[in-house]
């Protein structure tokens, strides 16, 4: 009896904060039939801003697959002055609203920010254009591989490494051999997270950006847009791609991370 | 593992496919230009049409394809956005001192207010969005005063359109337009300012936010430009438009900004954009969207939309715009002073 009435509890729970939303959130969509949600698919608008989310996103993964990986590494087995310091630093950035940090990047890279004479000799733009807006999604996607990472390798055992390095495994074998195995299942978390993060991202890239429709309007910015001159339909789909493109991500990821737990 | 390769190998194809796409669509040829508007948030319908009508006009005259890319924020901050860097070729912004912080930074070189018109493309009027059937009974600006009434207005830092509400409001009551304040007293009128800022429930980052919210429900009022009500009307929704017995005339610039066209070396499609923007064509377009239109044909035409106000003023009654960015909205202006005072005793 008082299981059922805590089942009960947890759908009603589930159903209020997920599912009316998203249920509205179809509807609104499909309101005048699936023609006007084809139809905001094939625009051109549509495209472009679905594309260069998706761009920003697959970009900021990778660089914080690598540098994250590596910064996590370096806390864990490496000693130096100011390694706590460094610790503390990378969760600024949950700290930060994002607006406030595309206004520190337009401060940077902005016309007159401390860094315009170098960007302006060198005829480079960050403020208002693609660069910026990988930046602004980098800091805020920062701490996910990096705290994703750090628990993990520090449970790797390094007695397998040893072990293998007395077998005559060089560092590039043992690293790919014994340790990378190891990491994977956080490996695929972590970018899943730093993925859904950047494709959700919208204050940071509509400042450094400014939302030049087909050229610095990513999806999130497209979906504000549309909103704002009355396209719901149009609003309502992107969010439903979306929103799609986040549970698939997420349903691969679970299901690699099965296969890798599997071939353990 | 095996599949895990295949994955990471796909993965790989699709980021090379999406590198490669966007850099196909990035070939400049000889017959394409490039032409970037940053607007405000209000006339953005208006150019959606009347930028198809342009690429066609250029296309016939001179053979060139204009891609034109186009940017929609408040007044203010995207006036402050072309400052910081966004290289905007021709900004139409909603007031005059949003053009003028361009101009101060060095950006625009030349005379804007030249033309016949004196940079000045569309005007409009400040009134008000009130609920169907009008429940409350808002007739003038006296009515903002109901207790409890939920106001919506922008923000003036960041929009234009929240600017013009206020020297509306203001500058109808220094005219003595108000039932109750005394005209030509500027303390009666800074009082009313207060009352009325007493009663703003949200004030959001620019006018377009600021009317949307409330077709979402927020608040019993609305004050913001004619031509937003309008738009909103158009499609569909409810709300009715109210003006106000004493309102000012909002006039919206537009101007070409010499770095940016000089960098992209398009000054020549810039100023027949703009030329454009003047053209019976394209003014008859901003008049179906809900603005008053500069060019005498077209207001002549569209009169009965949009009726006469029996006391209509314009900046100049404050004595023009640096006048107003020091003495109302400067660091101890009328309104900086008024807000304090309001949201400071509200805590």
């Amino acid at each position: 009896m008082g299981a059922w009435l805590l089942i009960g509890l947890v759908i009603l729970y589930m159903g209020f904060l997920l599912i009316a939303p998203i249920t509205a959130l179809i509807k609104g969509a499909f309101e005048d039939g699936i023609n006007p949600v084809l139809g905001s698919i094939r625009s051109e608008a549509f495209l472009k801003s679905l594309l260069l989310s998706v761009e920003i996103a697959v970009l900021v993964v990778g660089v914080q697959t690598i540098f994250g990986t590596l910064t996590a590494w370096v806390i864990v087995r490496h000693d130096f002055r100011g390694k706590g310091i460094l610790n503390n630093v990378i969760d600024i950035p949950f700290a930060i609203s994002p607006v406030v940090v595309g206004y520190m990047l337009l401060l940077l890279f902005g016309r007159n920010g401390f860094l315009s004479p170098v960007l302006e000799a060198l005829n480079v733009k960050v403020a208002f254009a693609v660069p910026g807006m990988c930046l602004a999604t980098l800091f805020v996607c920062l701490p996910f591989m990096i705290r994703e990472m750090i628990p993990v390798i520090k449970g790797l055992d390094r007695q397998q490494e040893l072990a293998a390095a007395t077998l005559g495994a060089n560092a590039w074998v043992n690293f790919w051999q014994i340790i990378f195995p190891q990491l994977k299942s956080a490996l695929i978390y972590g970018m899943t997270l730093t993925l859904a993060r950047a494709l959700g991202e919208f204050g940071a890239v509509l400042i450094i950006g400014g939302g030049i429709q087909g050229r610095t309007e990513t999806a999130t910015l497209y979906i504000f847009r549309c909103l704002e001159e009355r396209q719901f339909v149009q609003a309502y789909t992107m969010s439903i791609i979306l929103g799609l493109f986040s549970v698939l991500i997420v349903v691969l990821a679970d299901r690699i991370k099965h296969k890798v737990k599997f071939a353990d | 593992m095996k599949n895990n390769k295949k994955l990471i190998s796909m993965c790989l194809m699709i980021l090379f496919l999406l590198v490669s796409c966007s850099g196909g669509s990035q070939n400049n040829s000889a017959n394409e230009v490039k032409l970037i508007l940053g607007a405000y948030t209000t006339p953005r319908e208006a150019y959606s049409q009347i930028i198809p009508l342009f690429q066609a006009f250029w296309l016939e005259e001179t053979g060139q394809r204009v891609v034109v890319e186009e940017s929609y924020l408040g007044s203010g901050a995207q006036s402050r956005a072309v400052i910081n860097g966004f290289e905007a070729d021709v900004v139409a912004l909603s007031l005059e001192a949003d053009v003028n912080r361009i101009q101060d930074a060095g950006l625009i070189s030349h005379d804007w207010k030249l033309g016949e018109e004196k940079g000045i493309i569309t005007t409009s009027v400040v009134a008000f969005a009130v609920r169907e059937g009008n429940p409350l009974a808002i007739e003038d600006w006296n009515d903002l005063l109901q207790p409890g009434l939920e106001i919506l207005t922008p923000n003036p830092s960041t929009s234009g359109g929240a600017m013009w509400n206020v020297l509306a409001l203001y500058g109808a009551a220094l005219r003595g337009k108000i039932d109750g304040v005394p005209g030509d007293d500027a303390d009666a009128a800074q009082d009313f300012l207060k009352d009325v800022l007493t009663n703003v429930s949200v004030m959001d980052k620019a006018a377009r936010d600021s009317i949307i919210n409330f077709e979402n429900g927020i608040g019993d009022l609305a004050i913001t430009y004619e031509n937003e009500v309008l738009v909103g009307r158009q499609s569909g929704q409810t709300y009715e438009l109210v003006i106000p017995s004493s309102t000012i005339l909002i006039e919206n610039p537009v101007a070409i900004v010499d770095t940016s066209v000089d960098k992209h070396g398009n000054r020549a499609v810039a100023e027949a954009f703009v030329e454009f923007l003047y053209s019976e064509q394209a003014q008859e377009i901003f008049a179906q969207h809900g603005l008053r239109v500069v060019n005498d044909t077209v207001a002549e035409a569209s009169k009965s939309q949009y009726p006469d106000v029996p006391d209509l003023f314009t900046v100049d009654y404050f004595g023009g715009w640096d006048v107003i960015m020091t003495d109302i909205f400067g660091e101890s202006g009328i309104f900086t002073q008024a807000i304090l005072d309001v949201q400071g005793g509200s805590q």
